[in-house]
């Protein structure tokens, strides 16, 4: 372990002591008032960091256990993760893990920020293993059908690459918003009859809150289309109607998205989700993490603008395709 | 005449059932309220100066994409070029079919995103005022009586706000210098600041003028000016207009896996 | 209901659920097989999404001038920390050590990217060359 690493674990597990005496959070919220907008709405507004200690999913032997059960194990569960990212390891020149395309140039660390510790065993609380639930056989012959598609013609044009080198959106900034590798923030505006939710690398979602119906045309929307009103304190987003390119984890049209968001203090928010996709999982999965307030702002994330990236990796396989042609020999397979 | 027709059958869809609005609507702080999707009505985003119809840039799309007729928007009709600027502009003219930002999807920038021939949405609360276009999904956070400086260029710029009585003045400073103002080449460059002011007029229409200084392309500041209409329809939304697969073609075309010579071809 | 305790901490290091994902994989735009190193001034400074890219001119071996493109991460977090437009002044002398794009032309991402006289490019104790150090 490099020093660096030691250093942050002696931070964190400072931390950690604390967060295990502490009593559980929800007795205190339930007392608290919830500050609340001009006009009446609790007052959810900010820019928050993603970030959190706790994996997607659970590992395999934790089983159903929600909580690590000593600071001790969430040490040794959080290890291996935070060495995979830490600057002082020594990578393979060339690698992926060695030229990350994130802050690694700027040598800085890729949540650079505010990161939130999380005694939970894993983001995902439903089913009870922690793991989303297997595809189902439909979903899987639609995956490898996609893929089965694509295989050979990965590089054959724009349409060929993913809708996020492409910009056309990243998945993990839709409805439900999980942490991604860098920028892995948001911000909350709040009007009367609105809330908008922008993950940093995402479109802003409008999300009405004056009581509209969900609309009828349903028309596809890469976002889908959100709907929300106020539990109380708690703000409750449906959101439906996604585009069929969308396709979330291999989800259809039919994707199906409860978000939930409520302020737990002045410092962070509880989001929680659930997503139902019959044609996809065969039960709804859920999953729960904190958003932490950060300092500093939001910037403009212009992706189609500057993605000279696009142009460089066709470039790159139009070369390639012309040297195999040249020299006679087979083209690299990628 | 058509356009007025189609200015009359917006005003006509409003809301029977709640009743003309007839005060200009106040936000909770007691300055007008802004919220709600506007949009300007005009032949601005074809050319911000006065223009007659002309071809389409592209022959071939005939007459339903030729350049409809404007009267302009810009104060005293021509835009105050200096002589070099206005060569560029003219050359960037020439070059609109491949040069023109908006055939490749990118962001509109400040004050061409408001005239372009599609609707934004305002949302106003006391500290921010934001803007949502849909036209690319293009963003602005305005700070309201925010002091900070852009940290760095964006093409939606960086707003800083005020209030002069009912009018809200938007400051816009840290623009690329890479978006145009139109489809006809006008420009600014990167040294350019956009000083916006919105007024509301009635409970339906705005009045927006955005004055445009930028000392290494104009002789002197100009000013642009237009109303702006309240969409009433009942059970509006804006939908998503995400163009960049639209514009792929138009960007990356030219290096796409050649087509193989008997048949088929790429996606 | 039972509830993550959290609590909110500035910490040098990554935790992330999803692991460390990127615009794209290094693979497709760049050849491990072409390693640079280049020295060179700044001619252009481009802190835009959703990479940077840093343009330099290089003195090549037989004396020509050859401008070169390098590529680096989304600018978002540096302006977080007080970066700006003018931390790296035009005319830098910069050491670039990386890897070629695959379609052979004068592009390559920075692994290490450091000012001539062994500082970082923005961070690592030493404030940029303007003297605007980052607010960290």
């Amino acid at each position: 372990m490099s020093t660096r690493t030691q250093w942050i674990f002696a931070v964190v597990a400072a931390s950690v002591a604390t967060l295990i005496a502490a009593p559980q959070a929800d007795a205190q919220t339930k007392t608290k008032s919830v500050p609340k907008t001009a006009w009446g709405d609790p007052d959810i507004a900010g820019t928050y960091a993603e970030f959190t200690t706790a994996p997607l999913e659970r590992a395999a032997e934790l089983a159903d256990r929600e909580f690590y059960a000593s600071q001790a194990e969430w040490q040794k569960y959080s290890e291996k993760r935070i060495n995979e990212v830490n600057e002082d390891v020594e990578t393979a020149p060339g690698t992926q893990a060695d030229v990350h395309y994130s802050m690694g140039t700027f040598k800085l660390s890729e949540n650079e920020g505010t990161t939130s510790l999380n005694m939970r065993t894993s983001i995902v609380t439903q089913p009870k293993n922690g793991r989303i639930p297997p595809l189902t056989p439909a979903a899987v012959a639609r995956r490898d059908a996609a893929a089965a598609a694509r295989k050979g013609h990965e590089f054959d044009g724009p349409e060929n690459r993913s809708l996020t080198e492409r910009c056309v959106v990243w998945p993990s900034t839709l409805a439900p918003i999980l942490p991604r590798g860098y920028n892995s923030n948001l911000q909350i505006f709040q009007s009367p009859g609105y809330v908008i939710i922008q993950g940093e690398m995402g479109d802003p979602r409008m999300i009405p809150t004056d009581g509209r119906a969900r609309p009828k045309d349903n028309l596809p929307q890469w976002n889908g289309t959100s709907i929300g009103h106020w539990e109380g304190d708690t703000f409750v987003v449906e959101t439906a109607g996604f585009n069929h390119e969308t396709a979330w984890r291999n989800s259809t049209e039919n994707l199906r998205v409860t978000e939930r968001i409520k302020r737990i203090d002045d410092k962070s928010l509880e989001y929680s989700f659930t997503v139902v996709d019959p044609d996809t999982w065969a039960e709804p999965w859920s999953g729960v993490y904190p958003l932490t307030k950060m300092d500093g702002l939001l910037f403009e994330y212009a992706c189609t603008e500057g993605n000279y990236g696009m142009a460089n990796i066709l470039a790159g396989e139009r070369k390639a395709e012309r040297d195999a042609a040249a020299h006679k020999t087979a083209a690299p397979a990628k | 005449m058509k356009l007025i027709t189609v200015a009359a059958a917006l005003l006509i869809a409003l809301p029977v059932a709640a009743g003309p609005l007839t005060q200009i609507p106040k936000a909770a702080d007691g300055h007008p309220d802004l919220s709600g999707v506007w949009q300007a009505l005009s032949t601005a985003h074809w050319n911000i100066e006065p223009h007659t119809s002309a071809f389409p840039v592209v022959i071939e799309l005939g007459a339903q994409f030729a350049v409809p007729p404007g009267l302009g928007i810009v104060d005293g009709g021509t835009i105050p070029y200096l002589p070099a600027a206005r060569a560029e502009r003219d050359k960037r003219f020439g070059n609109r079919l491949t040069d023109d930002p908006e055939g490749k999807c990118y962001l509109g920038g400040v004050p061409r995103s408001t005239y372009m021939p599609y609707p934004f949405q305002i949302f106003q609360n006391k500290r921010d005022v934001v803007i949502v276009y849909q036209y690319a999904t293009g963003f602005r956070r305005i700070f309201v009586d925010g002091k900070d400086e852009a940290p760095l260029n964006a093409w939606m710029g960086w707003s800083n706000a005020h209030w002069e009585g009912n009018t809200f003045v938007v400051e816009v400073t840290g623009l690329n210098g890479e978006t145009w103002l139109d489809r006809a080449g006008n420009y600014f460059s990167d040294n350019a600041k956009v000083t916006e002011r919105y007024t509301p007029t009635s409970p339906n229409h705005m009045r927006y003028e955005a004055t445009i200084e930028d000392p290494t392309v104009f002789s002197r500041p100009w000013t642009i000016r237009m109303p702006l209409y309240r969409i009433v329809d009942d059970d509006y939304r804006m939908l998503e207009f995400k163009c960049e697969p639209f514009a792929e073609e138009k960007i990356y075309g030219h290096l796409r896996k050649p087509a193989p010579p008997a048949s088929g071809g790429s996606k | 209901m039972r509830f993550t305790v959290a609590i909110g901490l500035a910490l040098a290091g990554l935790f992330t659920a999803t692991g460390a994902l990127a615009h794209h994989a290094f693979s497709t735009e760049f050849d491990v097989n072409r390693p640079i190193t280049l020295q060179g001034k700044v001619t252009k400074v481009e802190l835009i999404n959703p990479h940077s890219w840093i343009h330099i001119t290089v003195t090549d071996d037989k004396g020509n001038a050859v401008e070169w493109m390098i590529e680096g991460g989304s600018p978002n977090a540096l302006v977080r920390k007080g970066i700006n437009k003018n931390s790296i002044p035009i005319g830098s002398e910069l050491v670039v050590r990386g890897y070629g794009t695959r379609d052979g032309t004068n592009k390559a991402v920075g692994r290490d990217i450091q000012f001539a006289d062994g500082r970082a490019l923005f961070f690592e104790g030493s404030p940029p060359p303007d003297g605007g150090a980052p607010a960290q």
